[in-house]
């Protein structure tokens, strides 16, 4: 789980107005050699939180303002792809079909068991480095073809579309050796 | 003088000159054949048979006829019997003897006529009499249609209202039934008159109409009473019974008018109304615990939950290898004083019950539980349940929040009838109170339902305990608290003949 990230180690963020609840929740990361990040608000967080952050979410759903539920939603209009845990002490099935349809990762009831926390946390970590990993390759690739002269990319555009070499070169009014020295195949 | 007419003067001369003169003629031209026959046989003047001639013209023609007779029989008796006779002349010594005649007959003549007359007049009179008296009863018997054809609209009218009437006599009993009434009822006129009428009343109704009807016919004033009556097909509905009382001129009630007005809707709505409002402040009561219960919740939840959250982080410093004992000891001092938090928590909501100090007042137990079994009529009616009432006389007042007592009793209640749904047998719900030593009051809800077992009977008064499948289990264990805050019991014994017997006790006013 706590496998050691290229960017930065994974952060748990932890949002709950009690700060009892963070303090024993940051205490219980800590001892499985978890970072945790604690924040009384939504604001508190959004204020902290950057992009490049990797990590999950733990919010509670009864929040001053703004709740947890409508925190979520909030998110995913904005387009912060983090994963959450949510926990609360009385939820009820509405509420959980909700959140889950939304993409929460897990629903906790207070007070919840030790595995279920860490389980949770350790799947939402995952999908998160997996979501960054699909995000990083997709980004390299992109730098890769900003890096390209203005020819190389007309004959990429050929190529990528399944043209062969000669066609290329009787198209470009080029040599076949520079479009395949160009192309790079 | 004016002229008289043709017809009228011959009237008058027929009846004046001719028809007297006639009579008087026959009469004494008969009288002198017969005498001048008998003349011949007899010495001295015969004069009987005119006199009788004269009593003939005066009793049948009349004054005039009879005076003329005399004069005729006068002349004729001078004439033929007074010597000189078949001679007009009258010697001188029977000059009186015909005076004397004269005027026997003049006497005779004048009798006879006003003795007729007065017989005339009595007749007449006497028909008169007959032609009034015929008239005073041809009157009679008008006045007499009348008030029977008055009084067969007064009927009609009465039956044709759409409303029960009756009318009884002064001292009470019913005298009539209107047709609606007899209808609804389904009794014969004759059932339903003299006593006979509070048999239709409900027996739970009957002692307090009898009572107020008494007290109407007795004081004289207006009646108004709220009462079930049995209909034909046994169903019992509640009317309005009103009944206003007729006086006499001398202020004496003559009769008694009475009316009944369908209320049943009425009174349905009203307890379904009333029902419904003790079931909503139930309702209110169990809804405001139940938020209190989340709010409760939500409190000690949070402490626990770090509390928990701590001891798993407590358990993973001492796994640790090596142990973290730092780490494990300012852990368990959070565990400490999240503990600590909780129980401030439980210390809270405790000091939140005590501090209401419920509202007592001096009360009448057996009051309060007779409006509640009034209060369940309809109900239990409709469940088939019959409530009675077994109440000590003279209980001693008790000081307690009667609303509160009212719930506690409603909830018996409404559990003993929940417990009688599957009773097929009677089904009978009994509230008792009674005196116990000198300080308490005992109360007891018996039914007769089918019972519980041991186990059921053990979790009865635990807060969410119940075997109602809409049940919240509170209405007991809140019946418990109201009873012990008023520092009394509520406990729970099988009834001996089946079913189960809740009682509590309320201290009386020391």
């Amino acid at each position: 789980m706590n496998r050691p990230n290229i960017v930065a180690a994974p952060t748990v963020f932890v949002v709950d107005d009690d700060a009892s609840i963070c303090e024993g929740i940051c205490n219980l990361l800590d001892s499985v050699g978890l970072r945790a990040k604690t924040f009384g608000s939504t604001q508190e967080f959004l204020a902290t939180w950057r992009q490049d952050m990797p990590g999950c979410l733990v919010l509670d759903v009864r929040l001053p303002g703004v709740t947890g539920v409508e925190f979520q939603e909030q998110l995913v209009r904005s387009g912060i792809h983090i994963p959450i845990i949510f926990m609360t002490a009385h939820g009820d099935i509405p509420m959980v079909r909700k959140v889950m349809k939304a993409g929460a990762i897990e629903f906790l009831t207070k007070p919840f068991q030790r595995e279920e926390l860490i389980h949770g946390i350790g799947q939402a970590l995952e999908s998160d480095r997996l979501r960054r990993t699909a995000l990083e390759s997709e980004q390299s690739v992109q730098t890769c073809f900003e890096s390209l002269t203005a020819r190389e990319r007309e004959v990429m555009s050929m190529v990528t579309a399944g043209m062969l070499n000669k066609q290329v070169a009787a198209d470009l009014s080029l040599s076949e050796i520079t479009v395949s020295s160009t192309a790079g195949v | 003088m004016a002229l008289l007419e043709p017809g009228r003067a011959s009237q008058l001369l027929m009846d004046n000159g001719i028809r007297p003169s006639a009579i008087a003629g026959v009469f004494v031209y008969t009288a002198l054949l017969w005498t001048l026959f008998i003349q011949q046989g007899i010495s001295y003047p015969f004069v009987f048979l005119f006199f009788g001639a004269v009593i003939g013209s005066a009793w049948f023609g009349g004054t005039l006829a009879g005076l003329l007779s005399v004069g005729f029989s006068t002349v004729v008796f001078a004439y033929f019997f007074v010597p000189p006779v078949f001679s007009m002349s009258v010697e001188k010594k029977s000059r009186s003897y015909l005076l004397a005649y004269f005027l026997c007959a003049t006497v005779i003549s004048w009798m006879c006529s006003s003795r007729k007359l007065a017989e005339v007049r009595i007749l007449r009179a006497r028909d008169e009499l007959e032609e009034r008296v015929r008239e005073r009863t041809a009157e009679i018997q008008r006045s007499n249609e009348e008030i029977v054809e008055s009084e067969r609209q007064l009927r009609l009218l009465t039956e044709a209202i759409p409303q029960q009437i009756w009318r009884a006599a002064a001292d009470g009993t019913i005298e009539y039934c209107n047709q609606h009434l007899l209808n609804y009822t389904g009794r014969t006129a004759y059932q339903m008159m003299g006593d006979h009428f509070a048999s239709v009343v409900h027996c739970d109704d009957r002692e307090e109409f009898c009572e107020a009807w008494a007290n109407a016919v007795s004081s004289g004033i207006e009646f108004e009473d709220e009462c079930r009556i049995c209909g034909a097909d046994g169903q019992y509905r509640w009317f309005l019974i009103r009944s206003i009382p007729q006086f006499s001129t001398s202020g004496r009630i003559v009769r008694w008018y009475g009316t009944h007005i369908d209320i049943e809707k009425r009174h349905r709505a009203e307890h379904a109304l009333t029902l419904a409002q003790v079931e909503l402040s139930q309702q209110s009561r169990t809804l405001s615990m139940a938020e209190l219960a989340a709010s409760i919740a939500h409190e000690l939840n949070q402490p626990i939950t770090a509390v928990v959250t701590h001891a798993y982080a407590c358990r993973q410093w001492l796994a640790a290898d090596p142990p973290n004992l730092e780490r494990a000891s300012t852990t368990a001092e959070k565990i400490v004083q999240e503990s600590t938090r909780a129980s401030a928590v439980v210390a809270g909501v405790r000091g939140l019950f005590q501090g209401t100090e419920p509202a007592r007042e001096p009360a009448d137990i057996n009051q309060i539980v007779r409006s509640l079994a009034q209060l369940l009529r309809d109900e239990a009616m409709r469940r088939g349940v019959i409530v009675r009432t077994h109440l000590a006389s003279k209980l001693p007042s008790t000081l307690c929040d009667s609303v509160q007592i009212q719930q506690v009793l409603l909830n018996l209640a409404m559990n003993g009838m929940d417990a009688m749904a599957e009773t097929n047998g009677l089904r009978e719900l009994l509230i008792v109170s009674e005196s116990v030593g000198f300080d308490e009051i005992l109360i007891r809800v018996e039914d007769c339902g089918s019972g519980m077992d041991a186990e059921t009977a053990a979790k009865l008064f635990v807060p969410f305990f119940t075997t109602k499948p809409h049940g919240a289990g509170l209405g007991l264990s809140i019946s418990r608290s109201i009873i012990e805050a008023h520092d009394g019991r509520l406990w729970v014994t099988p009834r001996i003949a089946g079913g189960t017997v809740f009682q509590f006790t309320i201290p009386v006013v020391s």
